[in-house]
């Protein structure tokens, strides 16, 4: 992993300046600019960098700003946050010889390029076609849209919050995501000529119903996923927190939160309990505990988050599962746990761990924040009549990412359970295609 | 709102929708090939040149290319022992028939090379007959196998100045003659094609090169089985010869004809530079040899960004603008005087500027080992910006002006 500078995670500024023009032009420069080149082939939204970092070689950096701009509308955000050592990065044919070209780096100083240079626009949605509705601002809903105003849709999102971004605004921390960047991209899609209603859930039971009455025709769904899951065990205590009100709080209200000199325990070994561990150690914690059930190895989160964690201190219990709470009233003091063993090898899942005896431990805890997984919020599975979800309430989509109603499209986390960016971006793109199809097709009869 | 700039030109009367073309060479070998170049976006095509397989039959050495690299950078050159076109007349005609047929509104350029009189005019009228839109005469190719051809004429005045008459007889078609640079002063050659009748110059073809030789069998590169030649050298390693050989071109008020520019272009920023020396038109071989046709579409956009972004809407504002600012040596100010300026906070503290300073300057800076930072002794300095030239970090070495009427300057006393 390349350097992070710790200090300005602690001042939650973003922990890597943009890549510069010298190391930029080097960089394109070791691209083998390969044919049918893999990279691009491994992004999920088709940002094709192949495409943009041989403009760079090229120097036709406005050129880059505006492959990245027009082939993914939130690709400042994903010059940021892509998991690119398991996609782009990871298909780079120069890794049969040397590292792989820094594709995130190149992404960053391109969209940033553009944004500094004032790329001109694109074109505005002449609103020629079909009314659409689209339910959330989040990367997936933001990348229909932008898809479907270039088609000449005529689009409105409508937002349960005051911003854009989805969970980049809310939950990802600053050091890594600055809101300028989610700014950028909004103001990208503002541009395209979609109208966006904050403020304005969608949340009713048969929602649905009374978008199609107020004439949109095709509706899509990209609302995430809202409802964190939370242990028993933790039930009626006021100090703690699952992972999406104490991320939350962290972007919007960090200094309430008084963690100071605190002793936190984080239980989770995901990203999402990386970033929230990572924030607690920066918001001022004197020592930060991230407990997880699966070995070092095994740990869902990418090697690069957990490099920052070591680089930020977080003291790791892997192999180990919470077992009691100490308490005082209502509130949590510390707790007890114990090493755990796999009865069965490979199923990481909490009913196939056993208890390790001797190994029982107890930590300090002032406050404890729980980021073990989320699910789509209740109310998603009551917007329409019939519209099939799975057990967990993700909604169930064919291979158009249509619902089991017609003209009703869903994609993003609420559809893939929880992913990343660029794949909500990808489903987005996708679902705004067959949008398209579905209403010339209809419209053909 | 910005007017979108227009890349189109006029070159010869003839209307090109952009000043990129393919030269000739093998990037221009088929019809197939000059096809898929349009459609990546090129605006115009010089064919493979074309010879009369009956006057001589061009059989291809082998191998017959050697790339020279650059530590890292490879590619820096490429050296070709390619003869023209092996491929028979009649089918190169078919090919430039069809292809004017399928892309009538790209400028396909015939480049035709002779060995006789007849040669030339029989190629010249066919492939005006087939639908070029223009003639080039190949008056360049520095390894033609037939002995007084290529760059030999190209070295002949009266040579080049009969052939090019012969095909102005014998065609109506507007004359391009492709210079060669193994020559001390191209514009007596591209006058002499210019009381030929030719109606523009294009340069520059290869420069006679040597780039490599393997040290245990003494064999030059290419090793053409056991022997090597002096042959053409091309790509961004001639760049620099060849803009000179533009500049001189475009200056010379007694030729006053349109410029092809040729030699080491592969981004927009290098076509720019031709079109600032004064051409008007551009060629390229080594840079599609290296990365493919799609490279031209980094030069439209980046070209197209360039001139909108300055409010220039036609090329024809900027042909010429640098070869305007070239005088003769003698003509310099030399009251004008720099320093180097070090920029202290981000000197990296690798000593380069020293070194070189120290032994191919003039002594100049000073470097504290405890601190590692390096320093301008301005008393010392004679400002040549040895310094800022090496200097690992683009943006660390700086110049000022030193006013010579009250600073004792190095470079002066
Ligand atoms: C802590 C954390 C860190 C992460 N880190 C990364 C990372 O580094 N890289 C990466 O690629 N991905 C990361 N992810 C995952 C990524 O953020 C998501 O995959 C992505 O945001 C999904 O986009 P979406 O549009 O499907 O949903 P969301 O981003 O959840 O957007 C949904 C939007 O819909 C709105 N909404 C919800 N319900 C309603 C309703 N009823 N009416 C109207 N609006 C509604 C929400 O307010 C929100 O704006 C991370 C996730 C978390 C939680
Ligand atoms: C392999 C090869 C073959 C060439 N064949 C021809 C030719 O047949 N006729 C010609 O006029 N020039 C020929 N050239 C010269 C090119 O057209 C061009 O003038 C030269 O390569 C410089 O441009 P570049 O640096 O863009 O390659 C050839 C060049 C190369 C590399
Ligand atoms: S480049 Fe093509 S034609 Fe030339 S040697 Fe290689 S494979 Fe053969």
């Amino acid at each position: 992993m390349k350097l992070v500078d710790t200090r300005k995670i602690r001042q939650f500024q973003a922990m890597r300046d943009p890549m510069s023009l010298q190391a930029s032009i080097k960089e394109s420069n070791r691209c083998l600019l390969c044919h049918d080149a893999p990279c691009s082939q491994a992004c999920p939204a088709g940002t094709d960098p192949a495409k943009f970092i041989r403009q760079i070689k090229f120097l036709n950096y406005k050129g880059a700003a505006r492959t990245i701009r027009n082939n993914n509308i939130l690709g400042t955000v994903c010059s940021f946050i892509c998991p690119v050592e398991k996609l782009c990065e990871k298909a780079c044919s120069i890794k049969a010889l040397e590292d792989p070209i820094d594709i995130r780096g190149l992404q960053c100083f391109a969209a940033e390029y553009g944004n500094r240079f004032k790329l001109e626009p694109q074109e505005k949605s002449l609103k020629t076609k079909a009314k659409i509705a689209v339910i959330g601002c989040g990367p997936a809903g933001m990348s229909c849209a932008a898809e479907l105003a270039k088609m000449d849709y005529d689009v409105t999102i409508f937002e349960r919050e005051a911003k854009s971004g989805g969970v980049g605004r809310w939950n990802i921390p600053d050091f890594r995501l600055p809101g300028s960047a989610i700014d950028q991209d909004f103001q990208n899609l503002q541009n395209l000529g979609v109208e966006i209603k904050f403020n304005s859930a969608i949340d009713a039971g048969d929602s649905i119903s009374v978008l199609l009455a107020e004439g949109f025709e095709a509706i899509f769904i990209g609302c995430g996923l809202s409802s964190p899951f939370t242990l028993k065990m933790f039930e009626g205590f006021t100090n703690t927190y699952d992972y999406n009100s104490f991320l939350r709080m962290v972007k919007v209200n960090r200094e309430s939160l008084q963690l100071q000199d605190k002793s936190v325990v984080v239980i989770g070994g995901g990203s999402v309990a990386i970033d929230s561990a990572v924030s607690a150690k920066a918001c001022g914690a004197a020592k930060v505990y991230l407990v997880f059930l699966e070995s070092l190895e095994e740990l869902p989160a990418d090697q690069e988050e957990i490099e920052l964690a070591r680089t930020m201190g977080i003291l790791f219990r892997p192999a180990s599962q919470v077992s009691a709470v100490i308490s005082d009233g209502n509130r949590i003091t510390g707790l007890t746990g114990c090493e755990i063993e796999w009865l069965e090898p490979g199923k990481f899942v909490p009913s196939n761990a056993t208890q390790v005896p001797g190994t029982e431990f107890s930590l300090k805890a002032d406050v404890v924040i729980q980021a073990i997984g989320t699910s789509p919020g209740k109310e998603v599975s009551q917007l329409s009549k019939g519209m099939k979800t799975s057990g967990k309430g993700v909604i169930r989509v064919g291979e158009t990412f249509e619902t089991s109603i017609p003209g009703l499209f869903a994609g993003g986390d609420v559809v893939n359970g929880g992913a990343t960016v660029v794949q909500a971006v990808g489903e987005g793109k996708k679902a705004a295609v067959a949008i398209d199809h579905y209403l010339t097709g209809r419209k053909a009869i | 709102m910005k007017t979108k700039a227009d890349l189109s030109i006029d070159f010869c009367g003839v209307r090109f929708e952009n000043p990129f073309c393919l030269s000739s060479s093998p990037v221009s070998n088929s019809a197939e090939m000059c096809a898929r170049a349009y459609d990546a976006g090129w605006g115009g095509i010089v064919f493979k040149t074309l010879g009369v397989e009956t006057s001589f039959k061009v059989v291809m050495p082998s191998p017959r290319l050697n790339a020279y690299n650059l530590g890292d950078k490879r590619f820096a050159g490429l050296q070709n022992a390619e003869q023209i076109s092996d491929r028979s007349v009649a089918d190169n005609i078919a090919d430039i028939a069809w292809l004017k047929k399928k892309h009538p509104d790209k400028v396909l350029i015939s480049s035709i090379m002779g060995y006789t009189d007849p040669d030339w005019a029989l190629l010249a009228k066919m492939s005006e007959d087939a639908g070029a839109d223009l003639l080039e005469l190949n008056f360049s190719c520095p390894q033609m196998a037939y002995k007084f051809s290529g760059y030999r004429v190209g070295q002949d005045f009266h040579a080049v100045e009969a052939y090019t008459e012969v095909v102005k007889k014998a065609s109506k078609l507007p004359v391009i003659a492709k210079m060669t640079p193994n020559i001390t002063d191209m514009v007596k050659v591209a006058m002499a094609a210019k009381a030929g009748g030719a109606d523009a110059i294009s340069a520059i073809n290869t420069i006679r090169a040597i780039s490599d030789i393997n040290i245990d069998t003494f064999i030059p590169l290419p090793n053409i089985h056991g022997h090597s030649a002096a042959t053409g050298f091309s790509g961004p390693m001639v760049k620099p010869v060849a803009m000179r050989f533009i500049s001189d071109l475009y200056n010379a008020k007694e030729l006053g004809l349109p410029i092809s520019g040729i030699g080491g272009i592969e981004t927009w920023v290098d076509a720019l530079h031709f079109l600032l020396l004064g051409a008007t038109n551009l060629q390229v071989t080594t840079g599609i040899m290296r990365y493919g046709y799609r490279i031209v579409e980094d030069m439209i956009e980046g070209l197209t960004d360039y001139m909108t972004d300055r409010n220039i809407i036609s090329l024809s504002e900027i042909i010429g603008k640098a070869s305007q600012k070239l005088v003769d040596p003698s003509e310099f100010n030399t009251r004008y005087q720099v320093v180097s300026v070090i920029d202290d906070t981000k000197c990296i503290g690798c000593g380069q500027c020293y070194i070189s300073c120290h032994d191919g300057a003039n002594q100049a800076i000073v470097f504290d080992s405890l601190e590692r930072k390096a320093s301008v002794d301005e008393t010392r300095c004679v400002g040549c910006l040895l310094c800022k030239h090496v200097c690992p970090v683009w943006d660390c070495v700086t110049s000022k002006e030193v006013d010579t009427s009250v600073v004792k300057h190095a470079a002066i006393f």
